[in-house]
């Protein structure tokens, strides 16, 4: 029993970081159909705005090498921080990378590719900066939690427990707006048909922008949330991430969010249930079930058929 | 500036567009390159250095050697597309080159696991067929013309229209008679060739190979090739792979700028260009002037 606990808190705190990544895509490409590349280079910054604003110093590599913000903030308060500013980062790729694309009505093909730019430049900007070293942010961060603590029976890190608590509050405060509010619905509209939204008087270009902050946002604080739990391993250590989040969101389905939340969760269990002995191929399982799921069901597990249009 | 180690570089890297560029014809975005480019190297260096028949303890590998490792690459690829190819091409747009990207990535981790296949450490001491860097650029210098060529014809023929009708619009171009699932399967086929085939050179010209030369990173940087230099026709991703390859070698002057500054070309080449360097109107420009 405690074996089977513990092997399900740790699917389902790998597999909450899954859903908030895929869930970032999810809002992207529901309102504009593309797959926003520059996904993971967020997903590192937030972690690395995470590790500066707790106080943590840079290493001897960067430009920026020794410094360290006059400020050392609780980890409770560094981390908002951090996803607000990962959102604005969000915002700038949008800027940059999307919105002149969709200004001339180009191949929207293009965008994966200027968003791969923005995040080539971001992930080679980090390095540059602050080095190719991999940082950790102490646990000590969390002042006044113990280490672990035991959970029926199991040896649980409250680190784990904390990103499956946060990741489950922004999922349901994410869902409970997109459903139920009335900037939610309008969300909803732009990604049904962003014309049709405009005629219909809603701003398509600002629910474009909420969609990107609120994607930086989650990137953010996913980032932070891992940078905790496991480390930074440097500046290319969102790449990995991003590409399973992909398969996370094929599995639940594209442009669907609780089928973002479901695909993490299966695959984040799927992956810690892989015996010690075969943890080469840990990283086989998310492509795995993305392949399956594409081949068998390509609309996802909760994803819906649209006809094919003249 | 340019030594012939940057031009093969260069020329490797305009083979790997061209590969990227085939199912781009028919509208389809297949980022599978870098997989049967590993196994297209993957394979050299295997049978290079664990089959004594083929000469790899002689001084100098035999060129003929060489031919019959590309001639068994090639066929490998060829294969092993047709068969992943008749699966996943029933998938469209970005879901397509997503489940290439996952294919990619399978392939990546099980090289990196089997030590059969050269596992984390990879597989060094790949005999070499030429002494001279010259005669390696010589050579695929010579391969890229063949495909040029080769390219050059399916764009004229029945086959290459059909194609190109599949990219303009796949339901009109079914409803005239294509056949869009064979055009489509054979141009999967032709870029999994392609990319064996470069992948066979790349590993005796780099001396040694390891699963990370097949990764996302080279998925992308393909793609990039292809978008900045323009997908209309095959000259576009060749000059896309021979300028972006030698890009980031003739920025080393600015040392650890160089990768945002490529970074910044691929970000903003999009945004200028959206049709690419050799784009309609200037195919429109050229072909006038002929006139």
């Amino acid at each position: 029993m405690a074996d089977l606990t513990q092997l399900l808190l740790n699917g389902l705190s790998i597999g909450a970081v899954y859903a908030l990544f895929a869930l970032g895509y999810t809002l992207v490409f529901s309102v504009l159909g593309v797959i926003n590349f520059a996904h993971g280079a967020v997903f590192t910054l937030g972690a690395y705005f995470t590790y500066l604003l707790i106080g943590g110093a840079v290493g001897a590599n960067g430009l920026l090498a020794g410094l360290q913000l006059p400020l050392a903030l609780p980890f409770w308060l560094a981390l908002p921080l951090a996803g607000l500013a990962a959102a604005a980062v969000a915002l700038v790729i949008e800027r940059i990378a999307f919105r002149p694309l969709r200004d001339q009505g180009a191949d929207p093909l293009l965008a994966l590719i200027t968003s791969l730019g923005a995040g080539v430049v971001l992930v080679n900007l980090i390095q540059l900066l602050v080095g190719a070293e991999s940082y950790a942010i102490p646990t000590t961060a969390l002042a006044g939690l113990p280490p672990a603590i035991r959970l029926l029976g199991a040896q649980v890190r409250t680190v784990q427990l904390l990103l499956l608590l946060v990741a489950a509050a922004l999922l349901a405060v994410l869902s409970l707006w997109i459903d139920g509010s009335r900037s939610g619905k309008a969300l909803r509209a732009v990604a049904e048909d962003p014309t049709t939204a405009q005629l219909l008087g809603i701003p398509s270009g600002r629910m474009i922008q909420i969609a990107f902050g609120l994607s930086g946002f989650l990137a953010g604080i996913a980032g932070g949330l891992v940078g905790l739990s496991v480390s930074i391993a440097g500046p290319y250590f969102g790449i990995g991430y991003g590409l399973k989040g992909l398969g996370v969101l094929v599995l639940g389905g594209l442009g669907s969010v609780p089928g973002a939340v479901l695909g993490g969760l299966i695959i984040g269990i799927a992956e810690a249930c892989v015996p010690a002995e075969l943890s080469g191929y840990r990283d086989v399982v998310a492509y795995g079930f993305l392949f399956v799921v594409l081949l068998v069901r390509p609309q996802g597990l909760l994803g819906r058929v649209l006809p094919t249009k003249v | 500036m340019v030594d012939a180690t940057l031009l093969t570089q260069m020329v490797i890297g305009a083979l790997l567009g061209l590969s990227v560029y085939l199912p781009l014809r028919c509208g389809q975005l297949s980022l599978a390159t870098p997989g049967f480019y590993a196994i297209g190297g993957t394979l050299a260096a295997l049978l290079s250095t664990r089959v004594n028949a083929l000469g790899g303890s002689e001084p100098s590998y035999p060129i003929s050697s060489l031919l019959l490792e590309m001639a068994l690459a090639g066929a490998l690829c060829g294969v092993l597309a047709s068969g992943i190819g008749a699966v996943v091409l029933r998938l469209r747009g970005v879901y397509l080159a997503i489940a290439t990207i996952a294919l990619v990535e399978i392939l990546r981790v099980t090289m990196l696991n089997q030590e059969a296949l050269g596992g984390a450490v990879g597989i060094f001491g790949i005999p070499q067929p030429f002494d001279d860097p010259a005669d390696y650029a010589l050579f695929t210098l010579g391969l890229l013309a063949v495909i040029c060529w080769l390219c050059d014809r399916l764009e004229r023929n029945r086959l290459g229209r059909a194609m190109a009708a599949i990219r303009d619009d796949e339901l009109a171009a079914a409803c005239q008679g294509i056949d869009t699932e064979r055009s489509k399967l054979v141009a999967f086929v032709l870029s999994a060739v392609v990319a064996g085939l470069t992948g066979v050179i790349s590993a005796h010209f780099l001396n040694s190979w390891n699963a990370r030369l097949g990764n996302f990173d080279a998925s992308i940087t393909t793609l990039a090739f292809v978008v900045f230099g323009g997908s209309r026709t095959w000259a576009g991703p060749v000059l896309g792979g021979l300028v972006l390859t030698a890009l980031p070698e003739l920025l080393r002057p600015i040392g650890d700028l160089r990768l945002i500054v490529f970074g910044l070309v691929i970000l903003v080449g999009p945004l200028l260009l959206p049709q690419g360097l050799i784009n309609p109107a200037l195919i429109g420009l050229v072909t006038q002037r002929r006139r």
